[in-house]
């Protein structure tokens, strides 16, 4: 079973709108590889015109606030980096023994969320809202708004897009399983870590050449 | 995996595919319309353990399908058919409304001429092709949430009714191509051998041009204004694309299609949903179905379709317990099949036989006597406390249905649910155009619900039923007009039961009687002239009653107000 990979287009967001984004985006990937029986919940953003769908476990959830929250302070700590959140969809094969342990991660699908977030100190606009608002200034930003929303939602049609024409590399449902297991990486707190993170997920996988790509 | 049907294992590959297949469509129809119809979305969660096999069919929960939803999808039995929902918006257009259609949802299962090579174990075909089903409507439901109709949909449920707005849908399996400029996406296909499972949907991605965010959202009238207004015309036809019921087994949403739109044919009093007071369903008892929720939008559907018999089963009597205004006919699919199978080819042929024997030709102007005969019902026994004007209706109508037409018992049998008068009527229209004396469905069967629809109406507010009643007028055969124009002599000589329902009842049925619809108008008086003995019988028997009545208040001690 080859690797499939998504890239999804980059999103320019301030930092506030980090946590909105990034949940519509990680929830909406999730729901699709929420193959198990689950109930469906229609979530509102509050900054955007947009519904995204939970798959409503909470499991989930809490691993992608969690991932979020690790995000947000990432980002604060390296205001000019630009860092893709991955979510790997793997199979767990406890049958084949490798170095590390037992449990052999095969990972089956890979999302790339890219964000690049505006800081304050980048942008004009982003100073013109420590002080008075102009009328260019928030009109930029409502403009800049609007872009947004149409992004993320061409974000969202890309992912359903990816997953409507690639379904024969989905491992099949066991029962009981509510959703495929995966995972949520980012760069971690300096770049080097990051690296290493990478290298070990790569033998934990026992080797699948198009992981990296 | 968890397949929700526990076929013994020795059956065949072929007839899971088969289920995957059947039970795809009503599964994509309950997430479309649930999305779209806030009348039909499932309001009871029910816990996991006591989930229905249907819900768990795809691993996606939605809820309690409402029992529209499973009748709009039982006419569609033959899978090589093509399910086409559209959903419509009614906008306000110059002077009147216009339809147009925002978004039109396609699921078909093609099947190629040549079987495809079985390749694949058969024993696991089925797992990977309801996987993929699986993915394939996740991915439809994200969609229907990402498309722009659903935050049309969700502020017009929001919103009150008079902005002018309503989202109705239409199921059909064929449909002449939308006309305007729409974007399509289409959703890869599911091998389910021998054929493959299809979904597209065409939508409208600009609603710049209904100005929606301009709406105000208004209190809501009464339907003395209602009535009065040409605005809101409830004669109004919605036309249907041409096409004839030979070509495609279809119901609407709305009133029907098929002949040219005459001003007297649309049954509408799914517009009076606008004007009743806001959130409908606050005015419903708790007694009531609470997974199925009469919200304003409801009252824009008439039930999708043909009359094909009475709500067997356990539907029925939560149908029936339905606030009289929510404008839901189900007939029962078994019933329908019937129909369908039957009517396809000889649309002359009355389609439910085994339901009317005694159902008689109806004439074709008493297309529109369905509404009429709501109106009479809910207006009888929401309005009056009068044990014998209750059962006046309920004796004299249970002897006509023996030999009179199916439809105006069938009122009787839907008496607290008037509206399945207006629900037959477009799916008449739309499937009857040479049948137009399609038998009344419910008449059968449903006679021995009366008594609980009577009790029920009676604690039907009177609002609504008033509001009933301006919708429709009485028209239709001797007996219904007999009983209509008791109904309007009563009602014009009795003094008002209560302050506000007398204002309704005063002006709603002026309302009536000034309603444009020539064909309605002229069959009222004509049904009037014909009954004015049996009226004045009738008036004499209620002087009698409320003679009775009076005397007895006075002898304790006039405590009770008698009208």
């Amino acid at each position: 079973m080859n690797c499939e990979v998504c890239q999804l287009k980059e999103l320019e967001v301030e930092s506030f709108e980090i946590r909105e984004v990034l949940r519509c985006i990680l929830h909406t990937i999730v729901f699709h590889r929420a193959l198990g029986l689950i109930r469906p919940k229609d979530i509102d953003l509050e900054l955007f015109e947009i519904t995204y769908v939970q798959c409503g476990e909470i499991e989930v959830e809490k691993k992608i606030d969690e991932t979020i929250e690790h995000f947000i302070s990432w980002i604060e700590k390296h205001p000019n980096k630009r860092s893709p959140i991955c979510v790997s969809f793997y199979e767990v094969k406890s049958k084949q023994p490798s170095w590390f342990n037992n449990k052999q991660r095969s990972y089956w699908e890979q999302w790339y969320v890219n964000l690049n977030v505006l800081h304050q100190t980048k942008s004009p606009s982003h100073h013109s809202k420590l002080v008075m608002d102009t009328g260019e200034a928030s009109e930029e930003r409502s403009s800049r708004r609007t872009l947004l929303e149409q992004s993320l939602q061409e974000v969202l049609f890309q992912i359903i897009k990816f997953v409507n024409e690639k379904k024969d590399h989905v491992p099949p449902i066991n029962d009981g399983v509510i959703y495929c297991p995966f995972e949520i990486t980012m760069p971690s707190s300096s770049d080097s870590t990051f690296g290493m993170d990478i290298f070990k997920r790569m033998l934990h996988s026992g080797g699948h050449p198009s992981m990296l790509s | 995996m968890d397949f929700p049907e526990n076929l013994p294992s020795s059956s065949s590959d072929m007839g899971r595919l088969e289920q995957i297949v059947s039970h795809f469509f009503p599964k994509a129809l309950h997430i479309v319309l649930d999305s779209r119809i806030p009348s039909l979305q499932s309001r009871g969660r029910t816990r996991d353990r006591n989930l229905k096999k249907s819900d768990k069919w795809f691993n996606l929960i939605m809820g309690d399908r409402p029992a529209a939803l499973d009748k709009l999808h039982s006419w569609h039995r033959n899978i090589l058919d093509s399910m086409i929902i559209d959903i419509i918006l009614i906008h306000p257009s110059h002077h009147d409304h216009a339809e147009t259609v925002m978004e039109r949802w396609v699921v078909q299962y093609e099947n190629p001429l040549i079987m495809s090579p079985q390749s694949s174990d058969p024993c696991t075909r089925y797992q990977k092709v309801y996987k993929k089903a699986i993915i394939l409507l996740r991915s439809l439901y994200a969609q229907t949430r990402l498309l722009p109709a659903y935050r049309v949909s969700r502020q017009l449920s929001s919103s009150l009714a008079s902005s002018g707005f309503e989202m109705v849908y239409k199921v059909s399996s064929f449909s002449p191509p939308v006309t305007e400029t729409m974007t399509e996406f289409r959703f890869s296909p599911v091998e389910v051998p021998p054929g493959r499972l299809c979904a597209s949907v065409t939508y409208r991605s600009d609603l710049s041009g209904f100005n929606l965010g301009a709406h105000i959202t208004l209190p809501p009238r009464i339907i003395t204004d209602y009535v009065g207004s040409p605005a809101t015309d409830p004669m109004r036809f919605f036309p249907s694309p041409g096409q004839s019921f030979e070509a495609t087994s279809s119901f609407h949403g709305r009133a029907g299609r098929g002949p040219p739109p005459s001003p007297s044919e649309r049954p509408h009093s799914w517009t009076s949903g606008f004007h009743r007071p806001p959130t409908p369903n606050q005015s419903f008892s708790p007694q009531f179905s609470p997974d199925f929720h009469c919200s304003r939008t409801e009252h824009q559907l008439s039930p999708p379709f043909s009359p094909s018999g009475s709500p067997r089963g356990s539907n029925s009597p939560r149908i029936n317990l339905r606030p009289g205004t929510a404008p839901v006919t189900i007939p029962s699919s078994a019933t329908f099949n019937r129909y369908v199978s039957s009517n396809f080819s000889e649309p002359t042929r009355n389609p439910l036989p085994p339901f009317s024997p005694k159902s008689t030709r109806r004439s074709p102007s008493s297309q529109d006597s369905l509404p009429g005969i709501a109106l009479y019902k809910s207006s009888r026994s929401g309005e009056s406390p009068s044990g014998l004007i209750n059962h006046y209706p309920a004796h004299k109508l249970t002897k006509e249905s023996k030999y009179d037409s199916g439809r105006f018992s069938g009122l009787l049998s839907s008496s607290g649910s008037p509206r399945f008068g207006f629900s037959r009527s477009p799916s008449r229209l739309s499937s009857d155009l040479e049948d137009p004396d399609c038998s009344c469905p419910f008449d059968f069967d449903d006679v021995d619900e009366s008594s609980a629809g009577l009790q029920y109406s009676q604690s039907l507010d009177r609002r609504k039923t008033s509001s009933s009643i301006s919708q429709s007028l009485p028209i239709g055969r001797k007996s219904q007009d007999a009983a209509v124009g008791v109904l309007v002599q009563m009602l014009k000589t009795a003094p008002p039961l209560r302050q506000d329902s007398s204002t309704y009842m005063a002006s709603s049925m002026s309302g009536v009687q000034r309603q444009g619809s020539s064909v309605s108008g002229t069959e009222s008086e004509f049904s009037m002239a014909r009954t004015t003995s049996d009226a004045l019988e009738e008036l004499r028997n209620y002087k009698q009653l409320k003679d009775l009545l009076l005397s007895k208040s006075k002898s304790v001690g006039g405590a009770t107000r008698v009208h």
